[in-house]
């Protein structure tokens, strides 16, 4: 067990950068992930901690002992690969004994670790089978007993429950999250799947592109996201993001958008930059969950829509509206809006919640203004 | 047709399955004409001389090893039949040895010129033989290899290597680098896990190679009549006395054809099932 430091990481692959300026505490115990689109380096900046892919420049610690450029065996970390690298000519148990073997532990002792780990993956009956013979929820079990069974000080997985069906996916998110608090071991975890992330992590890391764009809670990368790129790329149904001018009225702050004009909170505006905000094309972001729809246009919804389309969902129903050319997705729960026409064109008034609106850059896409009432916890990186 | 007409055409009813008495036709048809000649020759091998060059052949003689008692115990071929065997199994394990590794590097590893290699590797293969006898004469005879079976062994273990390396380095692709890089996790030297858990991936593809290396080596003949004379002459030179001249023993050269195929009819016989899954490893996905 222990933390993981990694200064100014820099990965090239010829002239191409496909990871830079990665700066990453994780404490010890930790579960952390790494999340992004394929392609923006999150892959390979695992590969670089399990000593396959060698940086081009920084340092990689792990506990008090520099790895940077230790070969893998001497790094003791336990990984689990995306399609779970078993090896197809030996039994489970020959799959799961391998690291214990390498190291020339007993014969005896292996036995019982074996069995042991087994049994905290439920894997007990399939021991003796071969990987091919395995359901694909099984080879996942045993891949992960394969990383347990070792006293590694950190656990990596890359993308694990990629393969797995959906159902079987939600099931093994809350499974693995209560293992690994219960084990307690540092694991720094791949994905391009928000909802994993959102749902296990203790921390993100969000990479686009080789860059690291934030590093939070859960709760602060979907509350304070760094970027507008953070902003659309956790949560789902995405949020709503369009161009906006901010202007200043006699009765206070709005914001001008093709079609439509959202009031602001004045003081929301002050303290977040404004006269300095004012005639510059920006961008404005909204979480369907703070839009609300509402059959008559009134003091709360003073934006005209149109329904372009509806999603129900089960217990949430989506309504994608059309106002004067962007299109807006709501959230709401089925019961609130049982009555509601759901013919598309149907006419239907909206507003935005104004203590949930975030302001993004246009040109650089950081954040300039969060929701007035996100948890204000401190953000990293 | 008009486009209304469509909506008349039903679905038929289920075919039938068709029986496919013709294809065991033709399947004992190929056998008849792939066996006949090799069941010919090894009659004619037991026959003596008088049946082998009766002018009405006969199904039904009285079997008899005299031809070869004649090859073995007169002619002592048993002794060339010992240079073929050192020589195919050495080049064998030479080149399927050798080719292992540089098929790994081929395949596993970037660098530059790799393609120009590979290529080169396989053109290397396209070249006829004969058109490097001399050249390859004289070197022999300036390194004193001539009539040596070292230099037979040095000779098939480069001929060979094209094809291992171009056979294995397909295999190797197919083999995802995974298995080695979670080896080397969970603690493997780089060699290690190329031993533990590369190897016995490979290894059908690699007895399959090695068989068609075998094959190859035990039945070359160009070079192993111009650069071997008496002391390492393999089997197939010492056979060619036996086909030509005026008058063909036929009972003799049945005799040293069946000396000469036997060996790798039944090593074939034997690895057929590694040879068949070594040959569609890659094809058959998992």
């Amino acid at each position: 067990m222990a933390e993981i430091r990694i200064d100014n990481l820099l990965k090239k692959f010829g002239e191409f950068v496909a990871v830079e300026d990665v700066n990453i505490t994780v404490e010890d115990g930790e579960f952390v992930f790494l999340l992004g689109p394929s392609g923006c380096g999150k892959t390979t900046t695992l590969r670089m901690l399990a000593g396959l892919e060698m940086p081009t420049d920084g340092r990689i610690s792990i506990g008090s002992r520099n790895v940077t450029f230790l070969r893998p065996r001497y790094r003791n970390v336990g990984m689990v690969f995306q399609d779970y690298g078993l090896y197809r000519h030996m039994t489970v148990f020959g799959n799961i004994a391998y690291p214990l073997k390498v190291r020339g532990m007993p014969k005896a002792d292996i036995e019982a670790k074996v069995t042991d780990v087994a049994k905290t993956m439920q894997i007990t009956e399939v021991l003796q089978r071969k990987p091919d013979q395995l359901s694909g929820g099984q080879l996942q079990r045993v891949a992960i007993a394969r990383m347990l069974v070792r006293d590694a000080d950190v656990f990596l997985m890359d993308e694990p429950m990629s393969h797995l069906d959906a159902q079987l996916r939600g099931h093994m998110r809350a499974e693995l999250r209560h293992l690994q608090k219960e084990i307690g071991v540092t694991t720094l975890f791949v994905t391009h799947d928000q909802l994993e992330a959102m749902t296990m992590a203790d921390r993100i890391i969000v990479m686009k592109d080789g860059q690291m764009l934030q590093f939070a809670t859960p709760r602060e990368i979907f509350e304070r996201p760094a970027t507008e790129f953070v902003a659309t790329f956790v949560g789902e149904p995405q949020m709503n993001v369009f161009d906006c001018r901010i202007r200043r009225s006699d009765s206070g702050y709005f914001a001008s958008c093709d079609g439509f004009d959202v009031p602001l909170d004045t003081a929301w505006v002050d303290t977040s930059g404004g006269a300095a905000l004012l005639d510059r094309t920006l961008r404005l972001g909204v979480r369907p969950e703070h839009i609300s729809v509402s059959e008559t246009q009134d003091a709360k919804h003073p934006i005209k829509a149109k329904l372009f389309a509806f999603e129900p969902t089960g217990a949430e129903n989506l309504y994608v509206m059309d106002c004067g050319g962007v299109q807006l997705t709501t959230r709401t729960s089925t019961n609130e809006t049982a009555h509601f026409d759901k013919t598309e064109g149907t006419d239907y008034a909206i507003g935005f919640d104004p203590g949930w609106l975030y302001l993004f850059d246009s040109n650089t896409g950081k954040t300039l203004a969060f929701g007035s009432q996100s948890d204000t916890g401190n953000t990293e990186a | 047709m008009s486009f209304q007409d469509l909506y008349k055409i039903e679905s038929p009813a289920a075919p039938h399955k068709p029986k496919n008495w013709w294809v065991y036709v033709i399947i004992l048809l190929v056998c008849f004409v792939n066996f006949m000649p090799y069941l010919w020759i090894v009659m004619t091998g037991l026959m003596d001389r008088e049946a082998a060059t009766a002018s009405t052949p006969t199904w039904f003689f009285k079997p008899t090893f005299e031809a070869f008692h004649f090859l073995i115990v007169e002619k002592g071929i048993m002794y060339n039949f010992m240079n073929s065997t050192i020589v195919a199994v050495a080049s064998t394990f030479f080149s399927v040895v050798i080719g292992m590794f540089c098929a790994y590097a081929l395949a596993r590893y970037d660098f530059t010129g790799r393609d120009d290699v590979s290529f080169w590797v396989l053109t290397n293969r396209m070249m006829p033989p004969v058109a490097i006898l001399l050249p390859i004469f004289i070197t022999f005879q300036t390194l004193k290899l001539l009539d040596t079976r070292l230099g037979l062994i040095i000779l098939y273990t480069a001929m060979q290597l094209p094809f291992v390396v171009w056979m294995l380095t397909g295999y190797f692709r197919d083999i995802p680098k995974r298995y080695e890089e979670s080896a080397m996790v969970d603690g493997d030297t780089w060699f290690q896990a190329f031993r533990k858990v590369t190897l016995p991936l490979m290894m059908p593809s690699i007895t399959a190679t090695s068989i068609f290396v075998m094959i190859l080596s035990w039945n070359e003949f160009a070079f192993a009549t111009f650069l071997t004379s008496i002391e390492a002459k393999t089997m197939p030179p010492s056979i060619m006395a036996y086909s030509i001249g005026a008058s063909i023993q036929w009972n003799i050269l049945g005799a040293a054809v069946i000396l000469i195929t036997a060996p790798l009819v039944l090593f074939v016989l034997i690895m057929q099932r590694q040879l068949i899954s070594g040959l569609s490893q890659g094809v058959v996905k998992e």
